[in-house]
């Protein structure tokens, strides 16, 4: 039974990073209609920045600067994916940022080298909570996912930037004739849904550390937390996340580790097929 | 006082002429007619002169200033709005934000907390306004905390003009008032329009296919065919022209 309770702590814990990924999709989903296949890679670039920063300045600062590095190259991700004047075909869009995902491997891997990087986490010391082990780094992604999700939950639906976001998607057509700027609105979106995920990659680190090539990974399961939502649901997104992060640990626990990420895939081709009969059109 | 006027403008897509050296004025307080055939380039003109599109030849001016390819949101902070057509509401946003939208998006760029202040602080104003338009078309008050999706086709008409008076548009373009909405739902929404027009002045540009809705509404009107302007005039004149009642009154039997 404490194996399967350790197993649901990490699975939690992916989960939390999972669910920030896919919160981040669908922050941008929700206000361009753009799904953002290199969301994964601001995730490793958080990382991998943040790990070159801590050689030259105390870690949490080069955390902070690489969360904002992160959102700035989201913005111009952004640029490039919605065109100058923000009127990119939404399909497009799309292939564009597979492009940019693909070349930002090649990117990754000529500035940081192959080495996988981590550094140390908030603390060494884990809790013992009848016999399961809790490291404090899982609590703190955990948190920073709650936290997210009721803060993006709040901003869509109660402030008038989040509004404006939302309506944009909604019908872009409406949104330019009150006076919406469409490629102002995607780069708010891109820019803090990077951040989000820069932020989910920086605490994640410590605990699986990142290479060039692990933002694909993390933008399958993140888009695969996503779907639970229709990519339209900020909480359901985290749920998604959550859930997907157990049945994964689970399996890596009872069955295969090799098997994690065909989870994930699985999980989505099935959710896509249900869904599409709905209201999903990707 | 000229508000609105197009001085020859042409629109293409691609080699397609849409518009073919298009000229029309509306006067403050006007209310005037754009009718014609399906494909005849209506929705092209406004969209020109809203700014959505770009015109390939010739100008377009609000009071006397040229704006030719700039862009709506000038447009809009100008005084034009428009109620494009199949309405475009947001549809997962309650009514009210649908209505609070179309406030915002006149002070809203990519600086966003300065827009955010400005907006703030023009709240008030923003507020009232929203209540003189729950005023006239009280029927949003009700709906306001509903998704505007989730609204029949007349209340989505509603929500979409509602949305362009809260930018206190000193000229209304509205493209198609009539398309899939019920006789008697139109009716009362002409009656509105003309209520805003002799209330609170502001002039109309009616797009539409419906002739006989755009005479009874409108002082004057353009009829274009194929990109050109085919005839133009005060509508008593044109209602009794034999060419247009055989091509948009149904040849007297409507």
């Amino acid at each position: 039974m404490t194996t399967f309770f350790q197993l649901v702590v990490v699975g939690l814990s992916t989960g939390s990073m999972f669910a920030i990924v896919g919160m981040s999709l669908v922050l941008v989903y929700r206000a361009t209609g753009i799904v953002n296949f290199a969301q994964g890679v601001f995730a490793v670039l958080g990382g991998l920045l943040t790990y070159s920063l801590s050689q030259r300045m105390p870690l949490p600062l080069g955390a902070v600067l690489a969360a904002l590095a992160t959102a700035f190259v989201a913005t111009l991700v952004a640029v490039v994916a919605v065109g100058i004047r923000g009127r990119t075909t939404h399909l497009a869009s799309l292939i564009i940022t597979v492009g940019i995902a693909i070349l930002a491997e090649a990117a990754l891997l000529a500035a940081f080298g192959e080495v996988p990087r981590s550094y140390s986490a908030v603390s060494d010391h884990a809790w013992d909570i009848g016999g399961v082990l809790v490291q404090p780094q899982y609590a703190v992604l955990a948190l920073v996912a709650l936290a997210a999700a009721i803060g993006l939950t709040l901003f869509l639906r109660h402030t008038i930037v989040g509004q404006a976001l939302v309506a944009s998607a909604d019908s872009p057509r409406a949104a330019e004739l009150i006076g919406l700027n469409l490629r102002s609105v995607a780069v708010i979106a891109f820019a803090l849904a990077g951040a989000l995920t820069a932020t989910g990659g920086i605490l994640l680190a410590p605990t699986v550390p990142l290479a060039y090539g692990s933002g694909l990974t993390i933008t399958i399961n993140g888009f695969a937390a996503a779907v639970f939502g229709g990519l339209a649901s900020i909480r359901l997104a985290l749920l998604g996340g959550y859930a997907l992060g157990i049945v994964e640990q689970l399996v890596v626990g009872y069955v295969d580790p090799q098997y994690n990420l065909i989870i994930a895939l699985l999980v989505m081709l099935v959710l896509i097929g249900w869904r599409s009969r709905g209201e999903l059109a990707v | 006082m000229t508000l609105l006027a197009l001085d020859g403008v042409t629109v293409r897509y691609g080699r397609a002429v849409a518009v073919d050296g298009v000229s029309l004025a509306v006067a403050e307080g006007e209310r005037v007619a754009l009718i014609g055939p399906n494909g005849a380039g209506k929705t092209s003109v406004v969209n020109a002169a809203c700014g959505v599109v770009r015109p390939a030849g010739g100008r377009v001016l609000i009071e006397g200033e040229d704006v030719t390819g700039r862009t709506p949101s000038v447009v809009v902070r100008r005084g034009i709005s428009q109620v494009p057509e199949g309405r475009h509401v947001f549809s997962s946003l309650p009514v009210e934000a649908n209505l609070l939208l179309g406030a915002y998006g006149r002070v809203f760029r990519l600086e966003i907390v300065s827009s955010t202040l400005r907006y703030l602080r023009s709240r008030r104003e923003v507020r009232e306004q929203l209540d003189r338009i729950y005023d006239l078309l009280p029927k949003l008050h009700e709906l306001r905390e509903r998704p505007a999706g989730r609204t029949s086709g007349g209340e989505q008409q509603m929500v979409a003009i509602g949305r362009a008076l809260m930018a206190r548009p000193r000229l209304l373009a509205i493209d198609e008032l009539s398309l899939g909405l019920a006789p008697v739902l139109v009716q009362s929404l002409a009656e509105f329009l003309v209520r805003l027009n002799d209330e609170e002045g502001v002039a109309i540009l009616l797009v539409d296919q419906s002739a006989s809705l755009a005479f009874s509404l409108c002082e004057r009107a353009y009829v274009l065919e194929t990109g050109r302007v085919a005839l133009e005039g005060p509508s008593g004149d044109l209602a009794g022209r034999a060419e247009v009642k055989s091509a948009y009154l149904g040849g007297g039997s409507a």
